[in-house]
């Protein structure tokens, strides 16, 4: 039925660099504004080819980010699998969508987990309660999402990925 | 993500998996290593010469320093053999470099590039020049995270250099990194200037290191306690070379002074990170019961870990007690009198010690 896989190194390869901007330091001040890169690289794949990269992806994709930032175990798991959830579901409405209106919705699900693994932290005491300005981190990544979609599309199509 | 939380065995797969992320971290880190080394190459011959300059000047008043010292540490060891007093906590170091820092807001962590393969173990004291960092609270490979003082989750214990009054030293809830004194009497001699050194009685960091500097003491007529704050010495977001410090065996073995906690009564673990907080009983009131209900849920992890790590040894000198209180079975009031009657003659050591501190409360 799904035709044969082609191309999967640029999957992993892109959410390798995903990994790398997620973890590059930043300055004191800028700490807030860090995109979800490994979420939005999700998402993008996610929406583009949902046979091939689907929730089980998204997991390990998600363990990897826990182990790689030391947060809980699972944490990121949970939300990415929740988010490749949604994307699925919304997968094809998503695809229609102008640029603005995908970076509207970009926002909304980078949020969405942002204060969802903000949540289970407090509830698990990892993490003091404090300022909720860590969802400029939403915004800053619905301002990236047009770039980022067009690039990746770009290798999509260039490297035949499905 | 429970299961991470209560039990052990997931830290193995965590610890397995490290070995893909390491390169990643090692990759990420080359934009720092590569200004760093252009800052190395690219410089001037006349800066180098000032830096030489400043360096040797430095590096006299350290060895003036130091040759006090000397005469100091004798002087100190003397009289702690007068004492027959246990020897501090002074170790040796080996050095690491910071290669990362926590993306996530509410926490303050940093991971060092040594690991299980350089002998990092869990709960290890982080120095940099100027001060105590934090401690290593996850070991991974061939990288660590360290958590900083400053973090709202550690307490550290510490000490006025100037008079030896105790506390600890939380990190603070806001969004500026800093410390707070947390259960400190109206009445404590604190002043703003004061110099707070790790008072050792955790058990996790070295004695007499400089942890911070009090910043601002609010005495509030509302407030049971009084609100100090302070600011870490050590360079906690500039620093990039940090110390990790490997205690003497021998000397940790000798630490413990069970004498003081006969007092306590058998089937309960002395307590050390709360020592600082018998000043309780110096205030009077019901209001501060109610507090002290609360203390022990905050501090629960670090006091938890503490307890944890020192089982062995209190245990070993409980079971004394233990038999002690057995030969003298008849004459037990006398066994407890003699008990508080060495706990007095230990004063000097532990002027403030009251027996039961509230670890009692522990959940």
């Amino acid at each position: 039925m799904t035709p044969r896989a082609n191309g999967i190194w640029v999957i992993i390869l892109s959410f390798l660099v995903a990994y790398l901007l997620e973890i590059v330091p930043f300055p004191e001040w800028a700490m807030h504004y860090r995109p979800a890169w490994v979420a939005m690289v999700l998402i993008y794949w996610v929406m583009a080819i949902p046979y091939r990269v689907g929730i089980a992806t998204a997991w390990f994709a998600g363990a990897f980010l826990d182990i790689l930032e030391g947060s809980l175990l699972g944490m990121n798991a949970l939300t990415f699998a929740l988010l490749a959830y949604i994307t699925l579901s919304l997968h094809q409405r998503l695809r229609m969508f102008s640029a603005l209106q995908q970076s509207g919705m970009i926002l909304a699900l980078v949020g969405l987990s942002m204060m969802l693994s903000y949540w289970i932290k407090i509830g698990l005491e990892e993490s003091s309660e404090g300022s909720l300005l860590f969802l400029l981190g939403a915004l800053s990544s619905a301002f990236i999402w047009p770039w980022l979609f067009v690039m990746l599309r770009h290798l999509r199509r260039g490297f035949d990925v499905h | 993500m429970f299961a991470d939380r209560r039990y052990d065995y997931l830290d193995r797969f965590r610890f397995t998996v490290a070995y893909l992320s390491t390169p990643i971290y090692w990759v990420a880190d080359i934009p720092t290593r590569v200004s760093l080394w252009i800052d190395d190459v690219f410089v001037s011959q006349r800066d180098l010469i000032e830096e030489n300059a400043q360096l040797r000047q430095e590096l006299l008043f350290a060895q003036r320093e130091l040759q006090l010292l000397a005469g100091l540490a004798s002087e100190n060891s003397r009289l702690r053999d007068l004492q027959a007093a246990s020897q501090t906590v002074q170790g040796r170091a080996v050095t690491a470099e910071i290669i990362n820092v926590s993306n996530d807001p509410g926490a303050r962590r940093v991971l060092i590039n040594r690991g299980a393969h350089n002998g990092v173990f869990e709960g290890q004291a982080v120095l940099d020049a100027h001060g105590l960092m934090g401690q290593v609270v996850e070991v991974l490979p061939f990288t660590s995270w360290v958590l900083l003082i400053t973090d709202s989750r550690h307490g550290t214990p510490v000490q006025v250099n100037r008079n030896g009054e105790r506390a600890i030293a939380r990190g603070s809830r806001s969004d500026v990194a800093g410390l707070e004194l947390e259960f400190v009497p109206d009445t404590a001699d604190i002043v703003v200037g004061d110099l707070l050194v790790s008072s050792g009685l955790g058990q996790r960091f070295p004695k007499d290191y400089p942890v911070a500097e009090v910043t601002s003491v609010v005495h509030d007529p509302g407030q049971a306690f009084a609100v100090i704050r302070a600011r870490p010495l050590a360079q906690m977001d500039r620093t990039r070379h940090v110390m990790l410090v490997i205690p003497d065996d021998e000397v940790i073995s000798s630490v413990p002074v069970p004498d003081d906690f006969l007092g306590a009564g058998p089937g309960e673990l002395p307590v050390t990170e709360e020592v600082s907080e018998p000043t309780v009983s110096t205030n009077s009131g019901n209001d501060i019961e109610a507090e002290r209900d609360t203390v022990p849920d905050d501090n629960a992890l670090l006091v938890r870990d503490a307890d944890e790590q020192e089982t062995d040894m209190p245990t070993a000198g409980q079971q004394s007690a233990d038999t002690e209180a057995a030969v003298t079975d008849s004459v037990n009031t006398e066994g407890t009198e003699t008990a508080v009657e060495s706990a007095e003659a230990d004063e000097t050591v532990m002027p403030e010690e009251d027996g039961p501190g509230p670890g009692e409360d522990l959940p």
